[in-house]
């Protein structure tokens, strides 16, 4: 998305606090049905950071298979789930509690540190000579689908029936 | 493209599903949120790589692993719910039905270490 530098970052800035939070609540609120619409803010501010970087298809896809299909199915099964049992007391720490803390950490400080050292931008990409040609008569969307029925044909296919078995085994096993 | 922005909130969005993951022993709903939100950040990431280098490969892969991901919810919530309704809780140390029963299991040996 063409925007003025000032007010994409401010965006950026807006909708990775809600990002933030959202993925916060997700882990830290003890009731299941206010983290998974906690997930569902963080699916939707990831969708529009994707329009943002200017991926529209994968944007409104995500907003579909994600907040549409999961979220839902997420959310309905805290439904039927409804005399889960809340962590109303406060849970000591343990020592897996600190040890998990201090991986979680040093995870953070090691890959922020490897994303501000590494030189994102001096990174030569090497492109086929034809999608040099595609780049300009296309667009995106036509780009993806290209790339869906010809390098990725077999994966789409896969995928597909995987999908499909999974659901119909869902449905099965839920049924009993 | 700025992309270190994006790479730091897909980082902190990860290390949180990480968190979530190794935090919420008691609740397997909430652990199957934190795989989720895993795997958007890796989603994301491969979105912001593709963009950055102007090649379609990522985005195509970014839409395929939102149907894996939509596959594993069914049947995980489906696992779930049958949990539930046969023991009346999800609490992950309740759901061992296909924990061993040899010496050498992983069960025996917490057990013992405990005892």
């Amino acid at each position: 998305m063409d925007l003025p530098g000032s007010i994409h970052d401010f965006l950026i800035v807006f909708m990775g606090s809600g990002l933030i939070l959202g993925s916060l609540g997700v882990v830290l609120f003890t009731s299941p049905i206010f983290c998974a619409f906690s997930l569902g803010l963080v699916l939707i501010y990831i969708s529009l950071f994707y329009i943002l970087a200017n991926s529209h298809f994968v944007a409104f896809a995500q907003l579909l298979i994600y907040v549409g299909a999961i979220n839902i199915l997420v959310i309905d099964s805290v439904m039927f789930m409804n005399d889960l049992e809340y962590d109303k007391i406060f849970h000591r720490w343990t020592v897996g509690d600190g040890i998990t803390s201090l991986v979680c950490t040093s995870l953070f400080v090691s890959l922020t540190i490897i994303i501000l050292i590494a030189s994102w931008y001096g990174i030569n990409w090497t492109t086929k000579l034809n999608q040099i040609l595609e780049q300009d008569l296309i667009n995106t969307s036509q780009r993806i689908g290209i790339h869906l029925s010809t390098n990725f044909f077999l994966s789409v296919e896969l995928i597909s029936i995987i999908l499909l078995v999974a659901l119909i085994g869902a449905t099965a096993v839920a049924r009993q | 493209m700025d992309s270190i922005k994006y790479f730091t909130f897909s980082m902190i969005i990860f290390i949180s599903g990480i968190r979530g993951i190794l935090l919420n022993r008691r609740n397997i709903l909430i652990m199957s949120m934190s795989i989720e939100s895993m795997l958007l950040a890796v989603n994301s990431n491969f979105l912001v790589f593709s963009v950055s280098s102007d090649d379609m490969m990522g985005q195509s892969f970014a839409l395929l692993v939102p149907t894996v991901a939509a596959a594993e919810s069914a049947i995980g919530l489906a696992i779930f719910v049958i949990t539930f309704r046969v023991r009346g809780t999800i609490a992950v140390e309740s759901i061992n039905s296909i924990q061993g029963s040899g010496p050498f299991s992983l069960g025996e040996r917490i057990r013992f270490e405990l005892s």
